[in-house]
């Protein structure tokens, strides 16, 4: 796997495919039933919110979506390619190349500056000379807007710039699909919408396939479809009118 | 991982150091301790190393040289600084040192093959009276008239003493006859008649008095202290050339070609000197090198109590003008003292001199060798003398050698310690008679025992019994009961009334051709000590000669093995001091590694393989390693380089001869840097490997976990 656009891939095919997937989480003697049959297509270039209550199973939605873990149950397939079938190495490659991760908690490494949390994914793709990975980093912090901060570490950074750098770190490999899992819970509500614009943004220019969770109805409303989760059932999977 | 290796390798390094540093108090204690342990192993490593060769020169250029040879079949091992026996363990023998030193010093690099013989003797010193009777002859041979007069005035004293111990002894004795015949004896040699001839020019009567002395009179004191000498009989001239710590100190060296004995100075001193002079020797040794004070220390107390208690053994050895002389002196020096009830002045002034406590020792110690040494004997010897060396053979018969004391010796740089003081030096051939070979008369007498008995050949065991342990005239019977064959010297102790020394000279083509029980082998400067072992053994092994060869530190017994145990302490240590620092990066780098759960988790989910984060981990453990190593190991070597300078003072025998002279000058070298930083990083990857492999199996949906 080269380039984050997948050349092989069907392009024709969705992006993302879950069919029957259930996910169980043992829980003591008992068995959470996190996800109970979800079927859901992506196609590529799709701005998608996953919406619902607290523990409907949004994270663990995103978690088989991002191939941080795979279904009890039916197929999770990525451009075709079924995660199940795939080793731990194998879908740890998957993730580096094709996924982009932006976490409720920003989850930036302290000990690195900006510079250096963006650079990160480059550097365990490999591939690039020093000087183009330098000049993506830094074009990267340009379109999120940190460049002032380029070498600042995120203890000194804002809630918002730190999800900026987040987001610049799961953009900056060029992924076919990033995962944001509640992107804006820790964020004040202006902020969230402006973090949730950047993201619309790079949506519409590079045509990044966005999934995101959320429970914030404002949040929802910038999505361009909108999947709801109830007790790990899909209630509704809907288009979102652009003026709502 | 595909990934670019340097770059990641950059990022990692900077994520360690950095995670060192915002974990501050962690890195502090797990840097101090690495620091500490890396210092430890560079300091103790360069000591041992310093120590060592140090121990290597006491040894080799004192006793062993480089290499030793001796029979292959020997029951024990050699040991030349003494073993677990007292001079009893068997090394079998070297039947024919000649060819041994052909082949072996043929060899390249080789620079001198000397012949040994160890051996442990008796040594009687004679009685009082035995020993003024000496002094009393040689006075009358040499006509000395004052001496003379001292000396029988001296007898005469001890006549008396030697009354009134026989007189006491008879009173509590049933059968009293013998005693009886010796105080016949006493008391004939008390009347002023038997006397008289000294007054006169009589030289033959003279020497009757004396002979009867000898003969009757002193055999009925008893024999004297007794003395256990260690001694190596080796080629003396060829010995003082090649070990070169070897120096005379009094006295001449045993020309080429003569018998003689030269007496090492440590064992003199510790040994044989003089009680009271010994116990001031180490309490003044005690205070100016350790800065021992007799007021802290009772073992100091009880020396220094026992040389005051010691007074009388000295005022009983003066004679009447030295003790008038002395008594003068001391007056001087102590005007104030008064004798004790039943105590003569002289007595209670001595005393007086020989109490010491810290302040007055120096003081006293340079009076007692100013003032008192001269005029006593410190030694039962004195250079020129002759002694009587009896030994067992192998065989297990007594023998004597009368051997003349040509000087002392030390070995330089190590005159404090007692294990340079491990033996005696004597030629070649007086370490023969006393081991039993025979001289070619008794070889030629052999002959005629066989001639006479009619047997063909008699092998040297049996050949030995019969020329000294049976029972015909010329075995003698002594006082302690045992019996010493050697007619030769018998005779001549008899015949001289006196001891005469065995001076026959020897020829080179003798001393070589014969038997010693092993050989120093020295080798050239540069030469690789275990290189040159296995040459020498190849080559005696295809010479035919049955002879193991060991290096300096097999062949030095016990001392040898030392450093090695101190290595073995040192290793334990360092060992402990690994341990704990192992165990406390392991909890601390796992307690880092529960801490960075979330952190780790983030790093699989946005790719990072098991390997990354293995490697993030373990770099943080080694960046400190290298860093704290790097500290340590320079601290240590600057403490070592301090060391070299001021060098560490052998504040015991043991230390002086370890260090091979009075201080260790220890240098640091760059072994022993590498072998501590590669030991800290070792040490390092172990700890961390456990808490690694923890981080590895974090899974990326920790990441996901709300904080
Ligand atoms: N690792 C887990 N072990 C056990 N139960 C889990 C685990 N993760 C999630 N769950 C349970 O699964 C359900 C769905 O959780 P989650 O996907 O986190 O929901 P959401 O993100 O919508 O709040 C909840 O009932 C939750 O308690
Ligand atoms: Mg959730």
């Amino acid at each position: 796997m080269s380039a984050s656009t997948a050349p092989g891939a069907p392009a024709s095919g969705p992006i993302v495919e879950l069919s029957a997937v259930t996910k169980d989480y043992p829980l003591g003697k008992l068995t959470v039933q996190a996800l109970r049959g979800v079927d859901l297509r992506i196609e590529r270039g799709e701005f998608i919110a996953i919406a619902g209550p607290s523990g409907s199973g949004k994270t663990t939605l995103l978690n088989l979506v991002g191939c941080v873990d795979v279904p009890t149950a039916g197929a999770v397939r990525i451009e075709g390619q079924s995660t199940s079938e795939l080793s731990e190495k194998q879908l740890t490659t998957l993730r580096l190349h094709k996924l982009g991760f932006i976490f409720q908690s920003f989850n930036l490494v302290g000990v690195l500056d900006v510079f250096q949390n963006v650079e990160l994914p480059l550097l365990l793709q490999g591939g690039l000379t020093s000087a183009d990975r330098k000049r993506r980093v830094a074009e990267m912090v340009d379109k999120v807007g940190l460049t002032p901060q380029t070498r600042q570490r995120p203890n000194e950074l804002s809630g918002g710039q730190r999800q900026r750098v987040a987001i610049a770190r799961a953009l900056v490999t060029r992924p076919a699909i990033v995962m944001a899992d509640e992107p804006t819970a820790n964020l004040d509500s202006g902020t969230g919408g402006a973090i949730i614009e950047l993201m619309k943004d790079i949506n519409r220019t590079d045509h990044t396939t966005f999934i995101f969770s959320t429970h914030d109805a404002n949040v929802m409303g910038h999505a361009r479809r909108l999947v709801e989760l109830v007790d790990g059932r899909i209630a509704a999977d809907h288009p979102v009118s652009e003026a709502a | 991982m595909a990934g670019s290796p340097v770059a990641q390798a950059r990022v990692l390094a900077q994520m360690a150091l950095r995670s060192l540093a915002s974990h501050k108090v962690k890195s502090l204690i797990v840097g101090s301790i690495m620091v500490f342990g890396t210092a430890l192993v560079v300091v103790g490593t360069s000591l041992l190393d310093s120590v060592e060769a140090g121990m290597e020169r006491s040894i080799v250029k004192s006793l062993s040289g480089h290499l030793q040879l001796y029979d292959a079949e020997a029951k024990d091992d050699l040991a030349l600084f003494g073993g677990t026996g007292m001079g009893g363990d068997d090394y079998g023998e070297v039947p024919d040192f000649g060819e041994v030193q052909r082949v072996v010093q043929a060899l390249d690099g080789v620079e001198a093959v000397v012949p040994m013989g160890l051996g442990l003797a008796n040594m009687s010193r004679g009685s009082e009276l035995d020993r003024a009777l000496d002094a009393l002859r040689r006075a009358v041979e040499d006509g000395d008239a004052a001496a003379r007069v001292a000396l029988i005035h001296r007898v005469q004293r001890l006549l008396e003493l030697m009354h009134a111990d026989l007189a006491n002894s008879r009173a509590i004795t049933a059968d009293t006859t013998e005693l009886d015949a010796n105080l016949a004896h006493v008391e004939r040699a008390q009347q002023d008649a038997f006397w008289a001839p000294f007054a006169g020019d009589d030289l033959a009567a003279k020497r009757a008095a004396l002979d009867f002395l000898d003969t009757k009179v002193a055999p009925a004191g008893g024999d004297g202290v007794q003395y256990y000498l260690r001694y190596l009989g080796t080629d003396l001239p060829l010995f003082a050339r090649v070990f070169d710590r070897f120096r005379i100190v009094e006295g001449q060296p045993v020309p080429e070609g003569r018998r003689g004995l030269l007496m090492n100075k440590r064992f003199a001193d510790s040994q044989l000197k003089l009680k009271v002079a010994r116990l001031l020797d180490e309490l003044h040794d005690a205070a100016t090198l350790n800065d021992a004070r007799i007021a802290d220390d009772p073992a100091l107390a009880a020396k220094a109590r026992q040389a005051r208690s010691l007074y009388g053994s000295l005022t009983l050895m003066l004679s009447p003008e030295d003790a008038a002389a002395l008594t003068e002196t001391l007056r001087a020096a102590f005007p104030d003292v008064q004798p004790t009830e039943g105590q003569s002045d002289l007595d209670a002034l001595m005393q007086a001199a020989l109490t010491v406590d810290d302040d007055t020792l120096k003081a006293r110690y340079a009076f007692f060798y100013e003032q008192i040494a001269p005029r006593v004997e410190l030694y039962p010897f004195r250079v020129g003398d002759v002694l009587t060396l009896r030994a067992f053979t192998k065989r297990g018969y007594m023998k004597s050698v009368n051997v003349k004391v040509y000087g002392t010796f030390e070995f330089a740089g190590l005159e404090r310690s007692e294990l340079s003081g491990a033996a005696n030096l004597v030629d070649l051939m007086t370490f023969r008679d006393l081991y039993g070979q025979m001289t070619e008369a008794q070889q030629a007498e052999l002959k005629a025992i066989q001639a006479e008995v009619g047997l063909e050949r008699v092998d040297r065991a049996d050949a030995e019994a019969a020329f000294f342990g049976g029972a015909d005239d010329s075995v003698e019977k002594v006082a302690d009961g045992s019996v010493f064959g050697d007619f030769e010297v018998a005779r001549i102790e008899r015949e001289a009334g006196t001891r005469v020394a065995d001076d026959r000279p020897f020829t080179r083509e003798q001393m070589l051709d014969g038997v010693v029980l092993n050989a120093a082998v020295i080798l050239a400067d540069g030469v690789a000590v275990d290189e040159a072992k296995a040459r020498v053994q190849a080559a005696v092994d295809a010479a035919g000669l049955k002879l193991k060869v060991v290096d300096w530190r097999a062949a030095s017994g016990v001392i040898g093995q030392f450093v090695l145990v101190i290595r073995g302490v040192l290793l334990l240590a360092i060992g402990i001091i690994f341990i704990v620092a192992l165990v406390i990066i392991n909890n601390s780098m796992l307690m880092a590694t529960l801490e960075r759960v979330r952190e780790i988790g983030t790093l699989r989910a946005i790719g990072a393989q098991r390997r990354f984060v293995m490697a993030m981990v373990m770099l943080e453990t080694l960046v400190l390693g290298l860093l704290s190593g790097g500290v340590g190991a320079g601290l240590g070597a600057a403490l070592v380089g301090w060391m070299g300078d001021v060098g560490i003072p052998a504040k015991n025998d043991i230390l002086v001869f370890l260090f091979s002279g009075p201080r260790l000058h220890p240098t640091v070298g760059a072994g022993n840097l590498l072998v501590a930083l590669v030991v800290i990083l070792v040490v390092s990857l172990i700890s961390t490997w456990y808490p690694a492999r923890i981080a590895t199996r974090v899974q990326p949906v920790e990441a996901m976990r709300e904080a």
